[in-house]
């Protein structure tokens, strides 16, 4: 099936003749209850106050000021240090998404080649990492490991991506799971037709896990654009040094909290979520042209 | 335009609404709560104390909470902006005005003398609490700014410990030998052109402050040209540390080049000492800065104050609280010198009277400094977080040959005086 | 042959992959004087277990396994709400017909995508009224409410992987929705949730912001926040604790991969990712 319908699902095939046909559009609602009940409460009326914020002059502790699309136009106009966060940002989710992904994929593939017992060890060693998240004792061992690194405008931002390929458990765990889908019977048949390792994999597993591959390129794309905590553990919250591993939400969080402007705040924070709807949608757009799904073969 | 008003005024009663929460009282009692930073020897000795005043006064109820240093302040601003400010607050100085420019902080004034006992107290430290003729705090306690250093690498270098008297030329020269007898190995001193702190007291040195009693900067561009260029000069000199360790500073001891056993000397606070002495225990000393006139420069700086909130609905107990901790005798004896010199004279004497380890080092430093120390200036105007850490930035970009000093310069200007509009 | 060089393989990967933990354990149990001057070295040579039983003592009065009830407590609750209330929503998304199916499962999207920093002041504003602040209520209650629309999506995923036979079966049988949900779905769907319950359980035992916020009693907190309180960059910080409590907070979430790690793959696999 088709990942794109999946996220703007399809209509459903029509219920068996004879069903009331106004009773499961009811009961629909009864199962979506709490969920509208967190989403109204807890979702949209913060996202309505946020949005509203981001037209405000905003200090946290007195009533906002409304000042209309002041902090869009310094945003875009009169703030480098914004503008600088931007091209962290982007040249992070360039280096690390594909990063993680191919050392996740990497490690599935050779996974993929044990069985049994060895490879649930192994599974599980490749995810410790993903255990530790982001905490204090992390950040300075990446500190002690990458020493000067840390605190060298050209590498800073590398040792942030490393730690976040490095973190690669979750895509690793769905690849694999993809990769034991693949009927063994594909292989079997090109092996008789004499395809190599490298053949058999950009003939065959490439195309048939290309649903999970751009499941994982979606989800991680949208992480990275809001990384946070990788980037204030190893940085001590500053961004530093020289701003070069400024993320975009780090200065989003100073500005908010740091700087007492949550009105900015507010307002950098619909700009990133309009761009990453943005590109979500280009990246379902470009899928029908890369991803290929089993029921095509 | 009629849009905005409707939704502005229904999110405003949703945050005025917000904005009245608070103790509540139950059977009688009053409850309020009272937050702090720091470790947790202060969160052992505190308690203690609190428990003590709830036993001297059975209808007040303290609840209390805290975090460390970085974490204290995001959850603070977000109790207070959520409407759940606590009653009690320890402050840091360069907070003070960020929170009390709000008007979140209760104005203290009709209780300085009053029911906050200030007899026993340098009255010119009182006023570090103060804020356009407002006491929005208390000072809990006192620190100064130090030169951290180790003494067996200046006897190895066959150089002189740092006493008053000494210039920056002297520190250069010392610091350049040190390097050089550890054949670069260890810096002779921590870069010091980042930090604030340094530049306070270096321009105080020279009859300057770091912002006028308005809130504007007491320095021009010139002065901070001739600052950069010092820390230069130090560079150039192979006195310092290099590039790449200029960065972490402002960070705990353990990451500073001290911390680290990259650097011989280091400037920082004396309250900060018992954090050097965890890393390197028993092997550093504390010393006065160098200083090309008669003026120190550094001065009695709260190192904590404690404020009350404005929207508390119990002040009388609040305040009772704040006096107890700075003036209770009982109190000064478990509170000991934790948060550092305490600001009640007697309090400190008697504290003085036996102590031990790095608090010793500590009241040591203070006392053969003590005659040099001027009085606090005004707490840092809102806009000083933000220029603190501008500082820092651009004297990176300046190390890492990103940026010339001149252009450092101007950029730092531009951006400081938005961030104190 | 070929089997010989993947394990070489694996292993050597995992020596590159396992070295900061072992930094970790291993500074968890050396002085930090020694730390600080070896601090790549992985043997330093002198070995203590004082950070440990440092940790174990605790901070701000309260002893580790406080720390420990209350992770478990939060983790759990978390793991309970996200799984009963995110397959309740999926099973609608996914199974249901109703009119703003399309629209309302876009915003569930849509919400992933907004920094939560500035929600989370309203937020507080929220449970603040309610008088939920330092309670376990704030941080349990948005997942019974499916707030984390990412296992929202996830479930749907694997539900529109179950044949529609079955619940027209059902329907034959006489079960409405609710009962096909009941003794259909949800059976059908038991590794999509084992799934959704590992990914929450670890999540939650690591997040320490909306713990920070909202609660503030010491006897509430978790291991994230008690691992905090070691460390202050105004005071002396107890590194040797610190580390070892990092260490042994991993232990619980370590087990818990351990324990439902086979239905994690068998969970995302029929997830339906592919077609």
């Amino acid at each position: 099936m088709v990942l794109a319908e999946r996220v703007h699902p399809a209509p459903v095939k029509p219920v068996a003749e004879g069903a009331p046909p106004r009773r499961p559009r009811n009961v629909a609602y009864l199962f979506l209850g709490p969920w509208l009940l967190g989403a109204i409460g807890l979702t949209v009326a913060p996202m309505v106050v946020s949005l509203y914020l981001s037209f405000t002059d905003y200090d946290l502790f007195n009533s906002p000021r409304w000042i209309g699309l002041d902090n869009y136009l310094k945003l875009f106009g009169d703030d480098p240090r914004y503008l600088q966060s931007v091209g962290v940002t982007l040249r992070y989710v360039a280096w690390s998404v594909p990063m993680k992904l191919v050392l996740a994929l990497a490690v599935a593939l050779l996974l993929n080649s044990l069985r049994g017992k060895g490879q649930a060890f192994f599974r599980s060693a490749f995810y410790a990492p993903s255990l530790l998240g982001a905490s204090v004792g992390l950040a300075l061992a990446w500190r002690a490991i990458f020493d000067t690194w840390v605190d060298t405008p050209d590498h800073a931002l590398i040792t942030i991506v490393l730690l976040s390929a490095w973190q690669f458990g979750a895509p690793m765990v769905i690849f694999l799971a993809g990769l034991q889908q693949i009927p063994r019977d594909l292989f079997d048949a090109a092996a008789v037709d004499g395809a190599g390792w490298w053949r058999r994999l950009w003939s065959i597993t490439l195309p048939m896990l290309s649903p999970v591959l751009f499941f994982n390129l979606v989800l991680e794309t949208i992480h990275a654009f809001q990384a946070f905590t990788q980037a204030f553990v190893v940085s001590g919250g500053r961004g530093g040094p020289a701003d070069s591993t400024l993320f975009y939400t780090l200065y989003l969080y100073e500005r908010g909290f740091t700087e007492f402007r949550m009105g900015y705040a507010s307002a950098m924070a619909w700009v990133l979520l309009v761009a990453i709807a943005l590109i979500t949608a280009v990246l379902f757009r470009t899928s029908r042209y890369w991803v290929f799904y089993g029921d095509e073969r | 335009m009629k849009a905005h008003k409707v939704v502005g005024l229904v999110l405003g009663a949703v945050f005025l609404a917000s904005g009245c929460g608070g103790g509540s009282a139950s059977g009688g009692q009053t409850e309020i709560r009272f937050i702090w930073w720091g470790n947790d020897n202060r969160a052992k000795v505190t308690n203690e104390a609190v428990r003590l005043f709830e036993s001297r006064n059975t209808d007040i109820k303290v609840s209390t909470s805290f975090q460390n240093f970085q974490n204290y302040f995001e959850k603070l601003s977000t109790e207070i902006a959520g409407g759940n400010a606590p009653d009690v607050i320890q402050m840091d100085y360069r907070y003070l005005n960020e929170y009390a420019g709000r008007n979140v902080l209760l104005d203290l004034t009709p209780y300085v003398g009053k029911e906050i006992r200030t007899a026993d107290w340098d009255q010119g430290f009182i006023g570090s609490g103060k804020l356009r003729g407002k006491q929005v705090a208390m000072p809990l306690a006192q620190n100064s700014t130090t030169i951290v250093y180790d003494p067996k690498l200046f006897e190895a270098a066959g150089v002189k410990a740092p006493e008053i008297g000494w210039t920056w030329a002297d520190y250069k020269e010392t610091a350049a030998r040190i390097q050089a007898g550890t054949g670069g190995k260890i810096a002779g001193s921590t870069d010091f052109g980042g930090t604030e702190d340094v530049f306070e007291t270096w321009l105080r040195q020279r009859g300057k402050t770091l912002y006028t009693d308005d809130g504007k900067p007491g320095y021009t561009r010139d002065d901070l040209k001739a600052f950069w260029q010092l820390s230069k000069d130090f560079r150039d000199a192979k006195a310092t540390t290099p590039a790449e360790l200029v960065t972490t500073l402002n960070a705990g001891a353990e990451q500073t080049p001290m911390g680290k056993k990259l650097s011989a000397s280091e400037h920082s606070y004396d309250s900060l000492y018992g954090g050097y002495n965890t890393v390197r225990p028993d092997e550093l000393k504390l010393g006065p800065y160098p200083s090309d006139s008669k003026v120190l420069g550094s001065y009695r700086k709260p190192s904590q104050l404690i404020s009350a909130s404005a929207r508390t609905k119990n002040k009388e107990a609040a305040v009772k609280l704040i006096d107890f901790l700075l003036n209770d005798p009982d109190a000064g004896k478990i509170l000991g010198a934790n948060r550092g010199l305490p600001a009640n004279l007697k309090i400190r004497e008697a504290v003085a009277q036996n102590l031990s380890g790095a608090d010793k080092v500590v009241f040591e430093y203070q006392k053969s400094v003590d005659a040099k120390l001027g009085d606090a200036p005004a707490a840092p105007p809102k806009g000083d977080g933000a220029i603190y850490k501008l500082m820092q930035r651009k004297h990176e970009e300046i190390v890492f040959g990103r940026k010339t000093i001149d252009q450092a310069v101007e950029e730092f200007w531009r951006d400081a005086e938005e961030a104190l509009k | 042959m070929k089997r010989t060089a993947v394990f070489v393989l694996c292993v050597a990967g995992l020596g590159l992959v396992l070295y900061p933990i072992m930094w970790l354990v291993s500074a968890s149990l050396t002085p930090v004087e020694d730390l600080v001057a070896n601090l790549r070295s992985l043997f330093p040579g002198r070995i203590t277990a004082d950070g440990y039983a440092g940790a174990l003592e605790g901070a701000g009065g309260e002893s580790f396994w406080t720390f420990l009830g209350n992770s478990t407590i939060v983790a759990s609750g978390a793991v309970i709400g996200n799984v009963v209330s995110c397959s309740l929503a999926a099973y609608a998304f996914a199974r249901l017909r109703f009119r703003l199916s399309g629209p309302l499962f876009a915003f569930a999207l849509v919400t992933i995508m907004l920094p939560a920093h500035v929600t989370l002041i309203p937020q507080y504003v929220v449970f603040q009224q309610l008088e939920m602040i330092d309670t376990f209520v704030p941080l349990i209650l948005p997942k019974l409410l499916a707030t984390d629309a990412f296992f929202v999506f996830l479930m749907v995923q694997f539900m529109r992987g179950i044949p529609h036979e079955l619940d027209e079966a059902a329907k034959i049988d006489g079960c409405g929705p609710i009962r096909t949900y009941r003794y259909v779905v949800l059976p059908l769907s038991r590794p999509a949730m084992v799934t959704t319950a590992i990914f929450t359980f670890i999540w939650t035992w690591n997040d320490f912001f909306s713990q920070l916020i909202y609660l503030s009693s010491t006897e509430n907190y978790t291991i994230p926040m008690g691992l905090r309180l070691f460390i202050d960059q105004t005071s002396s910080s107890s590194y040797g604790p610190m580390f070892a409590m990092s260490v042994l907070s991993l232990v619980p979430i370590g087990l818990f991969f351990l324990a439902f790690q086979r239905f994690l793959v068998a969970g995302v696999a029929t997830t339906g990712l592919k077609g």
